[in-house]
């Protein structure tokens, strides 16, 4: 009895240790690649798209997040259906145990409602991550319109293009 | 234990009455809320309105028109496919410019003033002009181009969503429907699409 007692003691210890060792989601999730969508004047709604990647063993989520220049921030998806694009608010998003997830237009993204300001391209803009654990990631996002985008990934979309004139 | 009783009773019809004003929503479709895809596109003609005055595909006869449905405050699947069709457009040369309209039709009217959509279609390209109508003069032109949208109220922050079909209409300098884009489809795909029919 007296042994199990101690075994029981040394698990609970073990698995508290574990727990310290492993990280926030905070630290185990990097974010690369992020930017906010730059709008035209007076546009009251916005998105912010980026690559989460998770390096540690255990799943992860955003569940939610805010900004400075917006009034309300959610995350949100879009699917084809009907013939339709979908826009929807999600309650978060998962990013698998050394896996990533990939915010992009289209797809899933961090929306911002109510612009405090207008968002134009090269302004810098703070987002702040919150995951499932409570930990926050505070990030500093460029604004890219899709011509900035574009030429980054070299998205072929201009391969025959006079985009240097 | 009949105390037990009375407090799921009561629990259980307070729950019935949030639900019923929350959630039941007997015949709650209203008219004009939304376009379902009818049917293949068969293009037309359709008068609407922008701040320049009214609009008609009657009018831009001898241009080729590309024509988008969205509405102003979608933050995503509009910008791109205006962005694309601006940077396909932006390769033209002042020659094929000038044979050349782009509208952004708005099917949120409610929402979307002349101005609004003035300043929307020209911030993506000066050849991008936005346009919108009465809900009937806007579905006229969604029913005729095998377009879709909802009016759909998903409790976001951001009030009401429009979902909407997002592909890209080309229309011929004689007024004829002839290339659907699917949204997504790259600017070069856009260009290589207008120039042919620039070239007619």
């Amino acid at each position: 009895m007296k042994r199990a007692v101690y075994s029981l003691f040394t698990v609970s210890l073990m698995l508290a240790a574990g727990l310290a060792f492993a990280g926030s989601a905070a630290e185990d999730v990097t974010v690369s690649d992020a930017y906010a969508r730059a709008v035209p004047p007076g546009q009251p709604n916005s998105a912010s798209f980026m690559l989460l990647a998770n390096g540690s063993a255990t799943a992860h989520a955003v569940v939610a997040a805010e900004s400075p220049v917006a009034k309300v921030v959610e995350l949100h998806t879009h699917t084809m259906s009907e013939g339709m694009m979908k826009m929807r608010q999600v309650e978060k998003i998962d990013i698998p145990a050394n896996g990533m997830t990939q915010l992009e237009p289209g797809g899933l993204h961090v929306m911002l409602i109510g612009l405090t300001q207008d968002l134009k391209p090269n302004d810098e803009v703070s987002l702040t991550l919150m995951f499932e654990d409570g930990s926050k990631l505070a990030l500093v996002v460029p604004v890219r319109n899709l011509q900035m985008k574009m030429m980054q990934q070299g998205m072929g979309g201009m391969e025959h293009g006079k985009m240097n004139h | 234990m009949q105390k037990t009783g009375l407090s799921v009773l009561t629990l259980l019809l307070a729950g019935l009455l949030v639900w019923v004003t929350f959630y039941w929503h007997p015949e709650r479709r209203q008219a004009h809320q939304e376009l379902n895809i009818q049917s293949a596109p068969q293009g037309g003609d359709f008068a609407l309105m922008s701040h320049r005055g009214p609009v008609s595909l009657r009018q831009l006869r001898g241009k080729v028109v590309a024509l988008y449905f969205g509405y102003t405050q979608c933050p995503d699947i509009c910008p791109t496919s205006l962005g694309f069709l601006s940077l396909a457009i932006n390769q033209l040369s002042p020659e094929e410019l000038s044979g050349f309209q782009g509208l952004f039709i708005s099917v949120d009217p409610k929402r979307d003033s002349l101005q609004r959509l003035q300043q929307y279609g020209e911030y993506f390209n000066a050849a991008i002009l936005g346009v919108t109508g009465t809900v009937e003069q806007v579905d006229e032109a969604v029913r005729k181009y095998g377009a879709a949208y909802r009016i759909t109220d998903t409790g976001s922050q951001m009030g009401y969503i429009v979902d909407h079909s997002a592909d890209t209409y080309l229309v011929d300098r004689q007024g004829k429907l002839r290339a659907v884009l699917a949204h997504g489809t790259a600017p070069s795909e856009v260009l290589a699409e207008l120039r042919k029919l620039l070239r007619e």
